[in-house]
């Protein structure tokens, strides 16, 4: 049955299929160049994961930990910049430190605060310090490597947006082009760190769900100089302030955003997209789809026909790993930070001792989980929450595969037991049983994920960050891997992963291959 | 700066991209998509599904029990509630009423829900068709397991005193039936009160209940000289008398009775997560909420309504939500709690005054800041522009 009433255009010059923060930046991209763009989001509302929601009449923060790459207004960085030149105003709040690092093994406690303007000097004096540095000769190795990330990552900055010859990126970008075939770990290890330094700088590795042997050292050098260097921030209405206002400007800027509708299908005919059909049979045509879900989840079952999936686009999705999903237990709690306390934003812990592959292994079963990053979001946001009471979130990261054998049987049970591991945990560590301040719990898991995005098998983090799939090389292969025309995909599962200021980059850059193939298409004469 | 040496620092970039090809040269070219975790997320979440009325059997004087069944229910938690959909002449309405029966009941050969309706005082328009024209063979649809009022095991203590007023009992009888036969371990005490013994719903479900982890105690307000039980309201001294060391305390009921259960709380100090209300509903009158202009109250107002491309125009009464003013045209909203509360009903002003009654305002901060509102407990004080979500047909 199709529609009678018409709520659609006969045509749109693109269709966003998912309005979360990489759709939207897709769609505000699109919209300023003057294109009409038509956004469709599952959901009520938009952010996908970038939102909030509200228990017992206190809103509270969805998933949002920390915003890289906005700097202060003053300087700001790629993504506030990319705010502001769409007219998107968010109320930022600077977090105060960078993080507390905890290992119950080694008794390692230590606070780390971020440099501003690129300046690594704290977080270098401050981890060298806690390692027992006496004559300096630690802090400088440990700001070496870090004005190393930091040089990566300007060029890193500059080369996503510059095609450049391979000579000329070596003479630029030596430090680039040098460290990009290494992981993490081998280019830390050249600088014959103690194992408490590289525990310490490891915290993070938690932010891209890989374990430092086998993560790229080019991701870890981007994340590292953006944190470490300039500090994060929250908006000051959650992440559903960042959604909300996206959405907002894209319909300013003449979108169409329509909630609560979801796109079944991708219409393709000789290889090239021309529209959408939603559940109802609604077909809402369009050269140009964004595609948000994951390209798993569109090459197996949303482009229609199917045979027009060449085999290149499954080889491709079969070829990923996908990446980590979350676990996570948000409380409210009936008092203030101070009391309970509560000193720092953001504490990574590690109960069992920083041994990074059996934390990893343990991420790939049902529990219980060694490493967590707890947020204590009125430590940013002294508002966040009703006077005398905080939010305090306990996260960790498992792989989506750890929860396949999770049915609605003992799904509770297992929310439950781990739930109450982190809490027993957390409680231990700061000296206050959490469960007697409980006002509010809210448990989000892989499923959790899975039931309000959509996205396959619940993952947050797209595809890994690996060596085999490094992001040198996802960069350098990526004009081949437009399997159809006219379709880009936008999302975690994108060239830059996952995070929230990567998902607007990875939105950024779906638009430019749309306009990219609308160019192409006008000069064919399409 | 190097790594190992200059040859194979500079050819890094070309190895990395050399492994990436091997990786997708070895790949396989045909679908491996499998996602349980969705799959999962599915049968816990289905959504809108088809209920059958099976059995409708009298719960009391003044109440009717209603079974649904259907092929796959999901699971719920004890105290939570369901939503139906129906078409009441020109109208598509959606209501939700608390659960009655037992979450373990949905698992079982022959998996069924109830819900127990008690005959409004006045006003009564959705319960009525349940109450005088739903019969067994019917068909809703309606989604199950929905809110936030059930047991927490690691939030709430293990005593949990129910306080129960009217209709209020429902979720609790749920409760009690799933303890009962073990599958939830707590110990519960039902304090319910009602005005007169004619007026207790579900008297014997509850009493099945009874048992060492349950304990039941009607409390009586009316003039009942025959009463040899508990008598007056949900005072602090009746409440404290089946309290016992570390207590939840669960209030469901009359919004009368919500305000004086909160006093007599407080009167005794018990901390405030200790004590969970289920989401208040909509006043009958408005026009009696703080700071609303009563001179407003019988106005009609007309609500320009923009659904993608399409617009139309309705009638839109200043004492009813702007979520009836739609579904009274059959132009429904998805709504599920009916309080302001779970946000399913968002939608977005775009011009006009309009009133929330500040216990109704579930919103989110930028949601004010942008003027978007929960259909069900927005009240127009004006004409009105709003746009609501392009509805979703079956196929």
């Amino acid at each position: 049955m199709t529609q009678t009433i018409k709520y659609f255009k006969d045509r749109y010059d693109a269709i966003v299929i998912g309005g979360a923060l990489a759709g939207l930046a897709s769609a505000l991209t699109l919209a300023k160049k003057g294109k009409d763009v038509l956004v469709l989001e599952q959901h009520n509302l938009p952010g996908g994961v970038a939102t909030s929601f509200v228990r017992g009449g206190v809103e509270i923060e969805g998933t949002l930990h920390e915003m890289m790459s906005i700097g202060p207004k003053d300087s700001p960085l790629k993504i506030r910049k990319f705010f502001e030149e769409c007219g998107v105003e968010i109320n930022w709040l600077r977090v105060p430190d960078a993080y507390r690092f905890v290992d119950g093994k080694t008794g390692m406690n230590v606070l780390v605060h971020p440099g501003t303007h690129g300046n690594f000097e704290t977080p270098a004096f401050e981890i060298a310090r806690a390692c027992g540095d006496e004559d300096g000769s630690l802090f400088k190795k440990i700001l070496s490597l870090l004005q190393l990330c930091s040089r990566v990552y300007d060029s890193v900055n500059i080369l996503s947006v510059t095609h450049m010859s391979k000579v000329r990126m070596l003479m630029e970008h030596p430090d680039f082009v040098k460290t990009a075939g290494y992981s993490a770990k081998e280019v830390i290890d050249t600088f014959d760190l103690p194992k408490s330094a590289v525990d310490i700088l490891s915290a993070y590795w938690i932010y891209v769900g890989d374990i430092l042997e086998n993560l790229p050292f080019t991701v870890w050098a981007v994340l590292m100089a953006d944190y470490l260097g300039y500090g994060s921030y929250v908006p000051a209405h959650f992440s559903h302030e960042m959604s909300l206002k996206m959405a907002e400007r894209a319909m300013d800027l003449g979108c169409q955003v329509e909630f609560g509708i979801r796109a079944d299908k991708i219409l393709v005919k000789d290889g090239h997209v021309y529209g959408v059909r939603l559940k109802d049979g609604t077909e809402i045509f369009s050269d140009y789809v964004v595609c948000s879900a994951y390209p798993d989840k569109a090459y197996t079952s949303m482009i229609e026909p199917l045979s027009e999936v060449p085999e290149g686009a499954l080889k491709f999705v079969n070829s990923k790993t996908v990446g980590v999903s979350c676990f996570s237990v948000v409380m409210l709690l009936d008092d203030s930070p101070e009391n309970l306390g509560i000193h720092d934003y953001s504490t990574f812990y590690a109960p069992e001792g920083m041994d990074l592959n059996q934390i990893f292994d343990e991420y790939a079963g049902e529990g219980p989980y060694n490493y967590i990053t707890s947020i204590c979001t009125n430590l940013a946001n002294p508002n966040a929450s009703p006077k005398g009471t905080c939010i305090y979130s306990i996260t960790a990261l498992p792989r989506a595969e750890a929860w396949f054998n999770v049915t609605e049987e003992n799904y509770a049970e297992m929310k439950k037991k781990n739930a109450e591991y982190f809490i027993r945990m957390e409680s231990e560590r700061l000296g206050v049983d959490l469960k007697e301040h409980i006002l509010e719990i809210v448990i989000e898991t892989p499923v959790t994920i899975a039931h309000y995005t959509g996205a396959y098998r619940g993952s947050v983090y797209g595809y890994m960050h690996t060596m085999d799939d490094h992001i040198v090389a996802r960069l350098q292969m990526s004009e081949n891997e437009n399997f159809i025309k006219g379709l880009a995909f936008a999302g975690a599962h994108q060239i830059s992963g996952d995070g929230m200021g990567p998902a607007v980059t990875n939105g950024r850059k779906a638009a430019k291959i749309i306009l990219d193939q609308m160019e192409e298409d006008r000069e064919a004469g399409r | 700066m190097k790594i190992r040496n200059l040859i194979e620092d500079v050819g890094g970039a070309s190895r990395v991209t050399k492994r990436r090809q091997e990786l997708f040269d070895n790949a396989e070219g045909t679908s491996k998509y499998y996602d349980p975790i969705s799959e999962t997320a599915k049968k816990l979440h289905p959504g809108m599904i088809r209920l059958t009325v099976s059995e409708i059997r009298p719960a009391g004087k003044t109440a009717k029990t209603i079974r649904f069944e259907a092929p796959a229910l999901p699971y719920f938690q004890a105290g939570q509630f369901l939503t139906l959909k129906m078409k009441i002449g020109n109208s598509i309405v959606t209501r939700p009423y608390s659960i009655s029966s037992a979450p373990f009941e949905t698992r079982g050969e022959h998996p069924f829900v109830e819900i127990t309706v008690r005959k409004p005082k006045e006003n009564g328009f959705a319960a009525d068709e349940l109450l005088e024209h739903t019969k067994p063979g019917d068909v809703f649809e309606g989604e199950v397991g929905l809110g936030e009022f059930h047991y927490d095991s690691i939030r709430d203590a293990k005593h949990v005193v129910a306080l129960a007023g009217g209709s209020g009992i429902t979720p609790f009888v749920s409760m009690a039936k799933e303890i009962r036969f073990g599958k939830l371990d707590l110990n519960l005490t039902v304090l319910y009160g009602s005005v007169n013994a004619d007026d207790i719903i579900l008297k014997e479900e509850l009493e099945q209940c009874a048992c060492d982890r349950v304990k039941i105690v009607h409390v009586l307000s009316g003039d009942n000289p025959d009463w040899t039980g508990e008598k007056g309201f949900l005072s602090r001294e009746l409440i404290q008398k089946y309290s016992d060391g570390d207590t939840s305390y669960f209030i469901c009921g009359p919004q009368a009775m919500y305000e004086y259960v909160k006093q007599e709380l407080e009167a005794l100090q018990i901390p405030k997560r200790r004590i969970r209300f289920e989401v208040f509903g909509q006043s009958a009158d408005i026009s009696q909420s703080e700071d609303y202009p009563s001179e407003l109250k019988d106005r009609t107002f007309r609500l320009k309504v923009k659904q993608g491309i399409h617009e139309t125009v309705i009638d839109a009464k200043a004492s009813e939500s702007i979520a009836v003013a739609l579904e009274r045209v059959a132009m429904p909203v998805h709504t599920r709690c009916r309080s302001g509360a779970c946000g399913v009903c968002r939608i977005k002003v775009m011009d006009g005054k309009y009133y929330v009654r500040p216990v109704n305002d579930g919103r989110r901060a930028e949601d004010k800041e942008f003027n978007y509102v929960h259909a069900c407990s927005c009240y127009p004080l004006s004409d009105m522009t709003v746009r609501i979500n392009i509805p979703v047909l079956d196929e």
